[in-house]
């Protein structure tokens, strides 16, 4: 098991560095020159090379992003070219946001996605099935600034259960609750149909094995048939799934961050694009690679634990 | 049995959620109805960037600014230029501009607002290291002197017309030395103005607090918060719940939404800015001036802002009706589509197509949509290019395109401040996106500049605008209208012509 940690936390570093490289190069690539960004249309052609100078860019490209190298390794991943604001910062202010609702969502996702799969592989073929195929299919194709509008509208503006939007309690107060309920709902609602879906295939797989129909013949409990023989062989799918969306979630979820006005890290990376603020889209791109990576580390440990037989000596 | 029970449910679910989106634009909320309380909030759609009048350039951090601190003169509501930390000025020669401050005025942190800190402001504004965006606006003035406390001196190398306008501007808003040396001004803001920064809260969100020894009747509003919605329509939401009480800068297709939502109030007021198409004067045909003249009679302009919802004026010249140096009467190109059609025909504008370049916001999308097919009407064949904001700035600017659609907001309100940018050969490759080049206009823009008798400017500045709009570098489409909803409690809220506005005489009722 350590050496599964300290190879994958290897790997991490070669990747990240290979991230920092592309997303690097590809920013300073792109058309759009941050410092005609920060002078806006009025400004004048003195204005910006004066702008330019003062950010760097007028450095040649690769001194650039060694220095910025240097800087990840010292922990320091620079300054906002627009706010002036550091990286760090920045993204330490934001990522409870994204991180509070990813848990929230993935909650939901987990609640509904697994309750629902095992129910419509236990009654395969009835109407039940019919109607969570039909549900999941809806969860996955409708799009979230629609669910999410729609929500607003019929919970927030007409029944004002829940705030139209914003993040600004933590989750486990009752405002915060109140806040997360909705977005989470909406993101969740994605990724619980993708877990349903899951679950429900892997469940009837199990259902049909000879050792549940053994633990059935030799007596045993439904109940205890379902969740002791069943549940815990059909997981390893659905716990890559969830830790997938889980991944995903966490790095940000920039049309629901903005539906719903929550300033977490998706919104700051697309602002960041939008603005050409290259250290900001650079660190957070960063956190969002090692956390993905680091939450399917989580997942392949959890293997272990669920299924002995699965080994990484 | 179960089934049927099931699918009924779901039936009746359908209909409600259906019934409650459907009257959700006519139900009114007024989540703040008996609250006086002296708060407010405004949502914006895009973050402020930073708190520095000198270091920033962006509409919605200069929202803020405005509140935080105060420039030497301002616009009333006429439009007229006020002193307002000045307490006069005189113009000894054309050259230098002695300016005489008011007394006992402090910043916030207790600094004492005076000449030296109105040269340190403008010194630091000009610095080449400081590398301000709005460093152009005080270009013409070369040096800055205390003559005594409370006396300041400008003096500039030729004449400068727009001085007085550029002195309204926000960024030359005058910042406390103080706390410039000690603290970083863009987190952390030191101002002469009615509110004072309290805190950041959620990553971008800004408190202001009244300021109580403001040099003139402190503010009414207690406390006010800035607060970022990206989704407009999640904002009006929020308005209608009462959880936010001002938006501005509206879109003519959310006007019929609000309009109908019981606690809400819009203000619109005719504006500065101005949206127009830019011809490419270097290349061929636009560079021909029978093809800029039937492009002007194909477009029905006035017909346009019908799609505006009242989100527009027509005026038929470049400087707009709101601008110092607005012509009495207006003598652009009249809409005719048979007139644009034989000079397509007599000169064969229709063999060859246009590229229209345009930034991928809404308005200007449905804009070039609109040029597009009135163009082919007349038979010349026009196609769009669209793209993102950031690099349309780059593009635009090197001339990589036939005609492109521009806006100007014009925060100073002053004509100079339109045509020198927009049109003075000094400024291709830059800000004069028609690469136009007329020594004539040159001319005009240069003394309209120079010339510091303010019945002197308006006449060059009429005489320029005509001649504009009979040589049609450009083509006005529409002039803006600065537009706000606001909650029916707020009281006493004013919208400039410019698009800013202050929150230092609005209360709650």
């Amino acid at each position: 098991m350590a050496g599964l940690i300290v190879r994958r936390i290897f790997q991490l570093v070669l990747l990240l560095i290979g991230i920092s490289f592309i997303v690097f190069m590809s920013m300073h690539i792109a058309p759009g020159d941050p410092a005609s960004i920060i002078g806006g249309p009025t400004a004048t052609q003195e204005d910006v090379e004066a702008i330019r100078e003062n950010l760097g860019l007028n450095e040649p490209l690769l001194t650039q992003y060694f220095d910025y190298v240097k800087g990840i390794f010292t922990g320091d991943l620079g300054f906002s070219y627009q706010t002036k604001q550091a990286v760090s910062e920045a993204i330490i202010d934001r990522f409870p946001n994204t991180l509070n609702l990813a848990i929230a969502s993935i909650i939901v996702a987990i609640v509904i996605g697994v309750t629902t799969g095992i129910i419509s592989a236990l009654k395969h073929n009835t109407w039940f099935d019919g109607l969570c195929t039909v549900i999941a299919l809806g969860g996955i194709s409708i799009p979230n600034f629609w669910l999410g509008a729609i929500l607003i509208l019929i919970f927030a503006v007409n029944l004002q259960w829940f705030p139209v939007g914003g993040l600004t309690e933590p989750f486990w107060t009752i405002e915060g609750m109140k806040q997360l309920a909705l977005p989470a709902i909406t993101l969740g609602t994605g990724s619980a149909a993708m877990i349903a879906r899951m679950s429900r295939s892997a469940m009837l797989e199990v259902i049909r094995a000879d050792y549940v129909r053994t633990a059935r013949a030799k007596g045993v409990r439904e109940k205890t048939v379902i969740m002791m023989h069943c549940l815990r062989n059909a997981m390893i799918p659905v716990i890559t799934v969830i830790g997938l969306n889980f991944g995903f979630l966490l790095g940000g979820t920039i049309i629901t961050e903005s539906v719903f006005a929550i300033n977490g890290v998706g919104r700051l990376m697309i602002e960041s694009i939008a603005a050409r603020d290259f250290p900001m889209v650079q660190g957070s791109v960063l956190l969002v690679a090692t956390l993905f990576v680091l939450v399917n580390l989580i997942v392949d440990i959890v293997y272990a634990f669920i299924d002995p037989r699965i080994s990484y000596e | 049995m179960g089934k049927k029970w099931f699918t009924s449910l779901l039936a009746v679910l359908f209909v409600l959620s259906l019934a409650l989106t459907g009257c959700s634009s006519s139900s009114s909320s007024g989540g703040s109805a008996g609250d006086a309380k002296q708060e407010l909030t405004y949502a914006t759609t895009s973050k402020v960037v930073g708190l520095s009048p000198i270091l920033t350039n962006d509409s919605v951090s200069s929202t803020v600014i405005e509140q935080i601190y105060e420039t030497l003169f301002v616009r009333d509501s006429k439009g007229e230029i006020v002193p307002h930390l000045a307490e006069s000025y005189e113009n000894p020669d054309e050259n230098t501009w002695v300016i005489k401050l008011k007394k006992d005025i402090k910043f916030h942190d207790g600094t004492p607002f005076n000449a030296e800190s109105v040269k340190y402001t403008f010194d630091k504004l000009k610095d080449p290291a400081t590398a301000a965006p709005r460093a152009s606006l005080l270009a013409p003035v070369s040096s800055i002197e205390v003559q005594d406390e409370h006396t300041v001196v400008l003096k500039t190398e030729k004449p400068y017309g727009p001085m007085l306008a550029a002195l309204t501007h926000s960024n030359a808003a005058i910042v406390s030395p103080t706390a410039d040396k000690k603290q970083d001004l863009m987190k952390d803001p030191v101002g002469t103005g009615p509110f004072k920064f309290s805190e950041k809260v959620n990553g971008d969100d800004i408190v202001l607090v009244k300021n109580e020894d403001y040099w003139q009747k402190p503010a009414k509003l207690e406390k006010i918060t800035f607060t970022v919605v990206p989704e407009v329509s999640t904002a009006i939401s929020m308005l209608q719940t009462g959880k936010v009480q001002l938006i501005d800068g509206l879109a003519p297709e959310l006007m019929p939404r609000l309009e109908k939502i019981k606690n809400v109030e819009t203000q619109k007021v005719d504006g500065t800015p101005v949206y127009y198409l830019a011809f490419n004067m270097e290349k061929a045909p636009m560079n021909d001036l029978k093809f800029r003249q039937a492009v002007s009679h194909a477009i029905n302009r006035e017909g346009y802002l019908k799609k505006l919802n009242g989100l527009g004026v027509f005026s038929n010249s470049f400087i707009g009706p709101e601008v110092f140096g607005h012509p009495g009467d207006e003598k652009g190109p009249e809409f005719d589509q048979e007139k644009a059609k034989e000079l397509v025909k007599a000169n064969g504008f229709d063999k060859k197509e246009v590229k229209m370049l345009v930034a991928n916001t809404a308005s200007y999308m449905n804009m070039a949509e609109v040029i597009q097919a009135q163009l082919k009407e007349v038979g010349i064949p026009a196609k769009i290019e669209t793209l993102e904001w950031g690099t349309y700035l780059d593009v635009s600017k090197t001339g990589d395109f036939d005609i492109t659609i521009a806006g100007w907001s014009n925060v100073t309100g002053d004509g100079s401040e339109l045509l020198f940018p927009r049109l003075h050969s000094a400024n291709i490759d830059a800000t004069n996106l028609s690469r136009y080049k007329d020594a004539e206009l040159d001319k005009l823009i240069d003394q309209s500049r120079s010339v510091v008798d303010q019945e002197q400017r308006q006449e060059i500045l009429t005489k320029a605008d005509e001649y504009v709009m009979t040589q049609l570098p450009v083509l006005p489409i529409y002039h803006g209208i600065a537009s706000a909803a606001y909650d029916k409690s707020v009281k006493g809220f004013k919208m400039e012509p410019t698009g800013q506005w202050s929150l230092y005489s609005v209360h709650r009722e």
